[in-house]
């Protein structure tokens, strides 16, 4: 509860970008430890009790789509992105494009 | 494994049942999967600390737990008083504790009230549960403002040992509870010869002040005793596991149904369960048995409910997963 505005506001922002990188690291198919790996080997460490959780939210929602399939002998589910997904990534990385762009040109200015 | 079954066992104990056996497969796949990783990178089996430090990594089983629910709900009032990870427990606690707090005031109010020669106001029946609902906000208000303090101190070694599985043989509780219900049937049955047995010295009393039963009574009795009867049969057979379980847990759904009607049935009957040439011990007597039966009927109704709902439940996970 006494964490600094920093923090505070590092994990609002995080929220936010963690939906994203989720969603676009499914564009391959992955099951849970192995979706965690894949972010975090692209620098986006998640905890594990955020990002399992977060992965059936998503399906719920209806971007997401999971299969049971045995794999190394052991059944295990994987996700991808569903047709839906798809769709609402692309929106969601058209605004995330423009809200650099748009920061960039407010950080220019105020150089200025 | 041991310690993976555990720490399982206890985030599966706060989930919701109808996902809780999907739920706890797909992370039993991703701890192995972690665990085995980490097995390959040191080239030798885990230590029970190793183990041990992996799962404290995961969190709280409760916290877990908590961030699968579904709706993602928690209190707020202007800010966050209690999050989504307690939320649930909190509605459950509440639940609970609400319909406890309603049972009792069916039982005890209208006794007072009539003791006291008061009417049964609207205050006297939401106070308690005003003062309820408050103390249990307020005990989870104080819970999540420290639940970093307090949940994230836990071990996964301290976690409580397997539960039997149910589709394994007889254990000690499902036999001492058979033992108990056969005693219990069984001193019902013996009571009217030997009224001792239900009374203890109070029994001479009865010679003094003789209460006379309604005329229905020896029906109700003997229906109640095959009632107790019937349900120790098939716990019998849930002892040996001679019936199927879903099967059995209907036939125990169909036994509380006839328990429920029985209860109904006495109801109607009230308040002139005794009577007595003394008009006060017939006024408590009726009233004791009136309290009692209420109890009794309303833990068979939470009973009853909460065996229809899990059938229920398990009917949806007996339809094959969505596949995609």
């Amino acid at each position: 509860m006494s964490e600094s505005p920093f923090e505070n506001l590092k994990l609002e922002l995080r929220r936010g970008c963690l939906v994203l990188a989720v969603l676009a690291q499914l564009r391959a198919e992955h099951y849970g430890y192995t979706l965690r790996k894949a972010l975090a080997n692209d620098g986006l460490e998640i905890e594990e009790s955020t990002l399992y959780p977060l992965l059936r939210r998503l399906e719920t929602q209806g971007l997401l789509i999971s299969e049971w399939r045995e794999e190394d002998k052991r059944n295990k589910r994987f996700y991808r992105l569903s047709k839906e997904g798809k769709l609402l990534l692309e929106q969601l990385l058209d605004e995330w494009y423009n809200m650099g762009t748009s920061l960039k040109r407010i950080l220019r200015e105020s150089k200025v | 494994m041991n310690l993976l079954n555990r720490y399982l066992q206890a985030v599966a104990k706060c989930l919701p049942s109808a996902r809780r056996d999907d739920i706890i497969a797909e992370l039993r796949a991703n701890i192995l999967s972690q665990m085995e990783d980490r097995e390959h990178e040191l080239g030798r089996p885990l230590t029970e600390d190793e183990q041990a430090d992996i799962l404290r990594r995961y969190g709280n089983p409760t916290i877990i737990a908590g961030r699968y629910s579904e709706h993602n709900l928690g209190l707020a009032f202007g800010r966050q008083l209690i999050g989504p990870e307690l939320f649930p427990i909190y509605k459950t606690v509440l639940i609970i504790n609400l319909l406890i707090t309603v049972v009792v005031l069916a039982g005890v109010v209208p006794i007072v009230a009539r003791a006291i020669g008061g009417a049964i106001t609207l205050t006297r029946v939401l106070m308690p549960l005003a003062v309820q609902f408050g103390i249990v906000t307020l005990i989870f208000v104080i819970l999540d403002q420290n639940k970093g303090r307090l949940l994230d101190k836990w071990d996964p070694r301290r976690l409580p040992a397997l539960k039997a599985n149910p589709e394994d043989g007889p254990n000690a509780q499902d036999i001492f509870t058979f033992i108990a219900g056969a005693v219990g049937t069984l001193w019902l049955a013996l009571t009217p010869r030997w009224p001792y047995l239900l009374l203890g010295p109070g029994a001479l009393y009865l010679q003094a002040i003789p209460l006379k039963l309604m005329p229905q009574w020896i029906e109700f009795y003997w229906a109640i005793v095959a009632l107790l009867c019937a349900q120790l049969v098939l716990g019998f057979f849930r002892l040996f596991r001679l019936l199927p379980r879903r099967q059995a847990r209907i036939m125990d759904l169909t036994l509380k149904g006839v328990g429920l009607c029985i209860g109904l049935l006495l109801l109607l009957k009230a308040p002139n369960y005794v009577s007595s040439q003394y008009q006060e011990v017939a006024v408590w007597a009726n009233l004791s048995f009136l309290a009692c039966l209420i109890l009794a009927l309303a833990i068979n109704l939470w009973g009853t409910g909460r065996l229809l709902l899990s059938l229920w439940r398990e009917r949806d996970q007996m339809v094959p997963a969505r596949q995609h």
